[in-house]
């Protein structure tokens, strides 16, 4: 009888209590990690005290619980302005709170009445807050709590979850080079990515999917700011650069002089550079940045895709390089041993790297899967703009017309159908790739 | 004493499941609500019932073969708990015709469930036996992938056909069908086993890696029905829900026409007057 209460006590106090939640951080990347200890968390100097690159990103974005509103960003936070402009950059980071009438954590569209949903923005911060929850439930596991694309469950996949802290996304409707818009993201979100372990997320609400593009886009310019700020100190001040330094004949402590003296300034130097950040994803947005046809898609006829394959073959678009002669993804390039381009390098391994360091294969166009959109707006995007990030190149109007573009398009699309005329297919077929 | 606690936990137990039987279907814990009737859970379509009528006999024999056996456990326990510490032990070695009783009584009624449902699954699943509207209304491929579901259609005004095609029309995690119709869908998988499941119509499908598999179902009002994954497929099994939209024959059309359009885009600006119209119908 005795034991059997003590049971059910035990049971009872388990069922009560619980265990607590690990409380999550921000991670900081390897480039931070491998600074002399000053440059990352901060020391003194003339007894003043200066900060590191982590105080700063800290001070500027805050934690994952405590989300910080830096003005500065072109973020909308939700009823606290997010600009680009000088006067707002003099603004010290206001706080975001989830403290109010309504949590934007725990808020439900679904269910929420009119006046809920008004209470609801009276939160400051609502918009990001709300977006950092759905993060955390939907994305995180893959994704990473800061968005280096290492999340729990990023180990099992392959392709890999997006690392966005380099402000890069491959499928966007934008000229090459320039960054994604909230559209491109939210339309990723709700489409899902066919082909990848992206799923759709096309039941959100979508004030939900603008929640999490704006949470996203806010954690991709926290690692951006904070590869910059790495950047500026890693040439000099990384523990390879260092003992260079010192085997050149400089003394440390004349180096560490130095250090001190830059960090000092390092919260103007995040400044400027954040500034370049945000300009960089104001310019997406702007209609200008957009890639349009100048003329309408051209009629899918059997000339347009025999032009099209003409194209493809053609020695200004080398298609065939990367996706090979009948489009599978075998082009002789995937067998080359390739330079990285961040370092000058060879890379270790044959075949095509993207820009994260991960082998990576050119679509086979056999199959039917467009991993960034199946509308011939897509295609037409993909090959203007390139696949950013990946060894996708960009086809300037110099190299292509639209009109070429176009028949390149109906070409690529016909490939899965086997409809162009074999005439045109000269070269032997060789093994598929994935 | 402590004989008589536990003898009383096992009793609770047939007690608690002859009230959870009687206040469950006024509580609507038994069937998910029918988004077309306020405060019911009545299938959404006419098959539905004959599937809830297998549901409902097979939940009153296990109900009470559940009750009986608890009963009968409880007093033997009751009496085996008046069994004095010093009283010798009886041992039984069997009981020939007691186990014979056992044996046959579940076989005639296991055989008895399966005669009374060879018809419902006969219409359900056998393809020979589908009603012809459903045969003439493919609607789409629905293929599940970790983790949602990718749908295809055929062109407004064609036929599906087994393989893609150029001028297929693809959605994922939104299937529309026609309302009041018998129509079909062809279930296929591109990784792992799901299970497509819609539990207001009552259509519980698993999709098999290698087959295709046929599906009829018919949603009599146009309302929005939810479609989850019913087969745990991994880690994201919980994130597989969808939305299936029944509609008039017309707004279904007009729907179709819209998916081509946007799916033919081509940077250059859609003509938005006619579609924001269908949207309200």
């Amino acid at each position: 009888m005795c034991r059997a209460i003590q049971f059910f006590a035990l049971v009872g106090v388990f069922a009560f209590v619980g265990c607590d939640a690990p409380q999550s951080t921000f991670v900081y990347n390897a480039q931070t990690e491998g600074l002399p200890q000053i440059a990352q968390t901060g020391g003194t100097r003339d007894g003043k005290k200066f900060k590191g690159i982590k105080n700063v990103l800290e001070d500027s974005f805050g934690t994952p619980h405590e989300l910080v509103a830096w003005e500065k960003l072109p973020i909308n936070y939700g009823g606290i302005g997010g600009s680009a402009d000088e006067d707002a950059a003099e603004d010290e980071p206001a706080e975001v709170s989830t403290e109010g009438v309504v949590d934007p954590a725990s808020f439900s569209f679904a269910d929420a009445s009119d006046e809920q949903l008004a209470a609801y923005k009276e939160v400051p911060g609502y918009h990001l807050a709300a977006g950092r929850a759905l993060y955390m439930e939907h994305c995180l596991h893959c994704h990473g709590t800061s968005g280096d694309g290492a999340g729990p469950t990023a180990e099992y996949l392959n392709p890999l979850p997006r690392d966005y802290r380099n402000g890069v996304f491959k499928f966007t409707s934008t000229n090459e080079g320039k960054n994604a818009t909230r559209a491109d993201l939210a339309r990723v979100i709700k489409m899902g990515i066919a082909g990848t372990y992206m799923p759709s997320f096309m039941l959100l609400e979508d004030e939900e999917v603008d929640q999490i593009v704006e949470y996203v886009r806010w954690l991709s310019m926290r690692g951006q700011l904070e590869n910059a700020l790495g950047a500026e100190l890693a040439g000099n001040y990384s523990d390879k650069a260092m003992s260079e330094r010192v085997e050149g004949g400089e003394k440390r402590s004349e180096i560490m002089g130095e250090l001190r003296e830059e960090l000092a300034l390092l919260p103007e130097t995040a400044d400027g550079l954040a500034g370049d950040i945000a300009d960089a994803w104001i310019e997406a947005e702007d209609p200008e940045t957009q890639i349009v046809p100048s003329i309408p898609h051209v009629e899918d006829t059997e000339a347009s895709r025999q032009r099209g394959r003409a194209v493809y073959i053609s020695a200004a678009a080398k298609c065939t390089n990367c996706h090979g002669a009948q489009g599978l993804g075998n082009g002789k390039q995937t067998e080359e041993f390739e330079a990285n381009a961040a370092t000058g390098e060879k890379w270790p391994e044959k075949g095509l790297h993207d820009m994260w360091g991960h082998i990576i294969k050119p679509r086979n166009l056999s199959r039917g899967i467009y991993r960034g959109g199946r509308r011939p707006i897509d295609i037409f995007r993909r090959v203007r703009a390139g696949v950013k990030g990946s060894g996708m190149p960009a086809f300037s109007t110099g190299v292509l017309s639209d009109q070429q573009v176009w028949d390149l398009v109906n070409y690529v699309k016909s490939i899965p159908f086997g409809t162009t005329a074999p005439a045109a297919v000269e070269q032997k077929p060789s093994e598929p790739a994935g | 004493m402590e004989k008589k606690f536990w003898v009383g936990l096992f009793i609770v137990w047939p007690i608690a499941a002859v009230a959870v039987c009687l206040a469950a279907p006024s509580l609507g814990w038994w069937f998910p609500p029918n988004p077309a009737i306020e405060g019911s859970t009545e299938s959404a379509s006419a098959f539905g019932h004959r599937i809830d009528d297998l549901f409902y006999m097979i939940l009153v024999i296990t109900s009470v073969t559940f009750v009986l056996t608890h009963m009968a456990l409880a007093y033997v326990m009751w009496k085996g708990s008046k069994v004095g510490e010093n009283d010798k032990a009886w041992f039984s070695h069997g009981s020939h015709s007691l186990e014979v009783i056992w044996t046959i009584v579940p076989a005639v009624i296991l055989l008895f469930i399966a005669f009374v449902q060879l018809d419902v699954w006969a219409d359900y699943r056998v393809i020979s036996k589908f009603p012809e509207e459903a045969k003439e209304n493919a609607v789409a491929e629905i293929t599940a992938r970790q983790f949602e579901w990718r749908i295809r259609y055929p062109a407004p005004g064609k036929k599906l056909q087994d393989d893609p095609q150029p001028d297929d029309l693809y959605m994922v995690n939104e299937l529309h069908v026609p309302s009041g119709k018998d129509v079909m869908i062809y279930l296929k998988t591109d990784d792992v086993q799901h299970a497509f499941f819609m539990p207001e119509l009552r259509v519980k499908q698993d999709a098999v890696p290698g087959l295709r598999i046929p599906i009829w179902f018919n949603a009599e009002l146009s309302e929005t029905y939810t479609l989850v994954c019913a087969e745990l497929c991994g880690w994201g099994h919980y994130k597989m829900g969808a939305e299936v939209v029944a509609e008039s024959q017309d707004s279904f059309e007009a729907y179709m026409l819209r998916l081509q359009e946007e799916q033919n885009y081509d940077g250059t600006p859609i003509a938005d007057a006619d579609s924001d119209e269908d949207d309200e119908v």
